[in-house]
């Protein structure tokens, strides 16, 4: 079979429904168990924690008191920034274009990528990074005993001093590619797959998928009115503004889109004061 | 053809040597070689490879008994899938499997009780010695003072207690599951249809959270959102469960019942609604003497309005609900507020709430409930199946000196607190290894662990008195049908809480110990159960844990009235002891409250769940309800400094 045209046509993206999330935490355990993060006896050294996907608590007990408080949980991950052009230029998002060592970078599907072994440790992008999405590896990744057993051999384990984060689980999509052609599929785009998060979640409340596609679930959740993205200011302003101020700033325009109905919530993803 | 001369020689054999380390260098070889460096000179690890494979599972140690794909790379297993959900502990059944701490073989003590120190023994080594005392015992007659201690009614634990009984001796317990909880206090377990159901009372039940239930309370959310099903949320803490409820009532701690009182009595005397039975008339009778809607307002902080709307609300509604049982993991609940909460049920004639009975678990034993036999039990033989009374039980101390005197069998995989008090450790397979009728094992067994049924069985075909009553081989077992059936008609024995609910105002206006200490639970940690995984570790809240650090919540204004402020330590002292803990303030908790986070303290449970946080049931009221036998510990007075 003859593919003619395999120019990616996918964006991925993800929608997470935080009015459905319960805080059971069992996105976490996939992202975990699916990434092999490293192994700690004691993990509540939090800002040098390495985890994808941070399970943020969040509430508005700044602006609230009880019994008007409420509480939320966040999943929060790498957020696939696209960036915006400005000037002509490629967009990049915030990371990428630190990277002195060319270990991270936009795929053609949209997905930061991250290759470990490539990965200076300068930690540029760690501080270019608008979501601390990103994590250091301050020590090399032990697995104790048995716990090697469990480990996923698609996912490299990484070195002491190597900056790792979520890839939107872009092994699976490989696995999923390499599935599709062993069955004689050499069309790309014929392929779709699921991050472990988004599989795991058992309320349905996260919701992956092609954001070029506009009849995918995904699309439709990120023009919805409930949609809002972390601290991307430029999302309030009415279009001709936005566009005028695209072409002069550069955003970091994620592609993982919170869904809430929850004012207070929105508010605190754009760093608003609570009214 | 022209003569190559020594000059060209060189030249031709330079031009490849340097096209060849162009090539190389172009090849993107030397960065291939650089990632080599690196990874040999970290000695960095890498998973070996093999051929994908998904097989099926099911859980036998769970009472959701939850289906799950494993993800196989060779004998490997490298993933939990599940497309019907999964409870927590199933979910992270990897981290069990392949835990460097499980307990490998059978064990015998070598040093002092709870000194950690065992040696290896066989299986026939260790099995027959505990049969060689159980003979003896049941020789004796003595068949009663031998007890085990259940985790839960999974099949595990139905063999269980038909082993025990058919020992001769009627001394099973479970901890506290909303079963064992309530069966003793309603005659029955109340069996709720949230499927049916369009309005929910929850007195503090942590319903979101995975109330009993987790995979089932889930689905059950998602329903409940399509079909726009009122919750209305009364508790101290504001949890996600209070968050995502249509209404938030924020309530006094330690108060719920009260509320429950207030709102029967309303109902009562102004809605005119009743229920049947000379119990229910009898406690009305208390109810409306006792708790008019003024003083149920000043006790549980909520206006007398809002106690008549909520009230109305509930009695209007097609088919409301009212639940009692506070955490999703640690349940807990007077008898007295579990009553009251089914009253209000039965004002109602809510369908969504029936009283059931499993048919092989009866409940019944020489105490009504695991503390009150902590308390005052004596036995010269505990089996602890997979439970951690220990830890779980606010009496842990006292079951602990009792251990020391008796033969302890702890059937577990992990040594936890109370299984390092054991004299003899049988580990247990993880569900993966088991096969079920369904399924063949999912992996090979990792050590010489066994299957808990197996286990019990075997112990089984060597004590004389219960070889006849029990299955002789494993795929007997589950010929036992546990079938549910009908409790018969709702009756309390009202003459034993009476003096409970005539104390409570008391309880709930100490001006000795001013502030109530409540706990919280924790994502994935559950009651404790979570702690001694890498993986559950990774997701705990820094407003818990954060560098060792162990912290409780509390609202900001009663910081500000004792003097804490953020990250100060404190010292909370109950009248029966004291714990230290750091403050984190937030005003998700209710004025004169302290929420501490539970499963935290374990003495022995493995090195990650060692050293971290404190075990607040140390601490916890510790009176025994008249009717469940349970410890009432969800809140607890105390004063902090």
């Amino acid at each position: 079979m003859i593919v003619k045209d395999s120019k990616m046509k996918r964006k991925w993206g993800m929608a997470i429904d935080l009015d459905k999330c319960t805080g059971c935490g069992a996105c976490s355990l996939a992202c975990n168990q699916e990434n092999n993060m490293p192994i700690f006896e004691d993990d509540s050294d939090v800002p040098k924690r390495v985890a994808f996907l941070e399970l943020m608590k969040v509430t508005n007990d700044r602006d609230a008191k009880f019994p008007d408080v409420k509480t939320a949980y966040l999943p929060k991950m790498c957020q696939q920034c696209e960036g915006n052009d400005t000037h002509g230029h490629k967009a990049d998002p915030p990371c990428v274009s630190v990277c002195p060592a060319v270990a991270t970078d936009v795929g053609d599907d949209g997905v930061v990528s991250q290759i470990w072994s490539r990965c200076i440790g300068c930690r540029y992008c760690q501080t270019a990074c608008p979501y601390e999405a990103r994590v250091f590896n301050w020590w090399k990744p032990e697995y104790e005993g048995t716990f090697k057993e469990g480990l996923n051999p698609e996912v490299s384990v990484a070195s002491r001093g190597t900056i790792v984060k979520c890839t939107f689980c872009s092994h699976i999509w490989k696995r999923e590619r390499d599935k599709a052609v062993a069955k004689g599929i050499l069309d790309i785009n014929a392929v779709t797959y699921t991050p472990a998060c988004a599989a795991a979640c058992p309320t349905g409340a996260i919701v992956f998928g092609d954001l070029n596609d506009p009849n995918s679930e995904i699309s439709k959740l990120a023009k919805s009115d409930r949609a809002v993205r972390l601290v991307n200011a430029i999302d309030d302003q009415p279009e001709d503004k936005k566009k005028a101020l695209m072409e002069k700033k550069q955003y970091p325009n994620p592609k993982v889109y919170y869904l809430t109905s929850q004012k207070w919530l929105r508010d605190m993803m754009r760093f608003k004061k609570n009214s | 053809m022209k003569k190559i001369d020594r000059k060209d020689f060189l030249k031709i054999g330079a031009g490849a040597v340097v096209g060849g380390v162009a090539g190389y260098t172009f090849s993107g070889a030397p960065f291939l070689g650089f990632q080599w460096l690196v990874e040999w000179s970290q000695d960095q690890y890498v998973p070996a490879g093999g051929v994908e494979k998904y097989v099926q599972a099911i859980s036998e140690s769970c009472v959701n008994g939850c289906k799950v794909s494993v993800r196989k790379i060779g004998e490997r297993a490298v993933k939990i899938e599940s497309k019907e959900g999964v409870c927590p502990s199933c979910l992270n059944a990897l981290q069990l499997l392949y835990h460097p701490e499980r307990v490998a073989t059978p064990l015998k003590r070598s040093g002092e009780k709870g000194s950690g120190k065992f040696k290896a023994v066989s299986w026939d080594e260790a099995l027959k010695d505990i049969s060689a005392q159980i003979n003896k015992a049941i020789s004796e007659g003595k068949a009663n003072s031998i007890a085990a201690v259940n985790k839960n009614e999974s099949i595990n634990g139905l063999l269980m207690e038909k082993f025990v009984r058919a020992v001769g001796s009627n001394n099973v317990y479970y901890e506290p599951t909303w079963k064992s909880l309530t069966s003793q206090a309603l005659g029955g377990y109340i069996k709720y249809d949230f499927a049916a159901t369009d309005y929910v009372l929850s007195f503090g039940a942590k319903l979101i959270e995975g109330w009993g239930n987790p995979v089932e309370m889930q689905k059950v959310f998602v329903d409940w959102k399509k079909k726009g099903v009122k919750l209305v949320q009364v508790d101290s803490v504001c949890t996600r469960t209070a968050s995502v409820a249509n209404e938030f009532v924020g309530i006094k701690p330690g108060s719920e019942a009260a509320l429950a009182f207030g709102i029967a009595n309303y109902l009562i005397t102004e809605k005119r609604m009743t229920s049947t039975g000379a119990d229910f008339a009898k406690w009305s009778q208390i109810i409306i003497n006792k708790f008019p809607l003024s003083k149920v307002a000043a006790l549980t902080g909520i206006a007398e309005d809002k106690i008549k709307k909520i009230a109305n609300d509930f009695a209007q509604s097609k088919n409301p609900v009212a639940v009692a049982g506070k955490g999703a993991y640690g349940m807990s609940g007077s008898s007295a507020e579990i009553i009251a909460v089914y009253c209000l049920n039965t004002l109602v004639k809510s369908r969504a709430a029936s009283l059931v009975k499993d048919s092989e678990i009866s409940y019944v034993a020489e105490f009504s409930g695991i503390d009150k036999f902590a308390k005052e039990g004596n036995f010269s033989i505990l089996i602890l199946n997979n439970s951690n009374p220990v830890h779980n039980s606010v009496y842990g101390e006292e079951l602990k000196k009792k251990m020391g005197k008796a033969l302890v069998v702890a059937i577990t995989p992990l040594i936890n607190d109370s299984a390092a008090y054991a004299d003899y450790i049988l580990p247990t397979l993880s569900f993966l290894e088991v096969e079920t009728p369904q399924n063949k094992a999912a992996v090979i067994k990792q050590n010489e662990a066994k299957d808990a049924k197996e286990i019990i069985i075997s112990l089984a075909s060597m004590v004389e008195k219960a070889k006849a009553a029990m299955p002789k081989q494993v795929s007997d077992v589950y010929n036992i049908s546990n079938k549910e059936v009908a409790a018969g008609s709702f009756s309390f024995n009202v003459d034993k809480i009476k003096n409970d609910i005539d104390l409570y105002e008391k309880k709930l206006t100490d001006k000795e110990y001013p502030v109530t200490l409540v706990p919280m639970e924790v994502p994935l940690v559950c009651n404790g159960e979570g702690l001694a995984f890498p993986y559950v570790l990774k997701s705990i809240d820094p407003t818990i844990l954060k560098l060792g650090k162990f912290y409780v919540q509390m609202n900001k204004d009663t910081a500000k009235k004792y003097g804490f402020s953020e990250g100060s330590s404190i010292k909370i002292t109950s009248a029966r002891g004291k714990i230290k803990a750091y403050v984190h303030l937030t005003d998700t908790v209710a004025p004169e409250t302290v929420a501490i986070p539970l499963g935290f303290g374990h003495e022995s449970y493995t090195k990650y769940g060692n050293d971290k946080g404190v075990n607040p049931k140390k601490i916890m009221t510790a009176d025994i309800d008249p009717l469940t036998g349970i410890a009432d510990w969800w809140s607890t007075r105390v004063k902090i400094s």
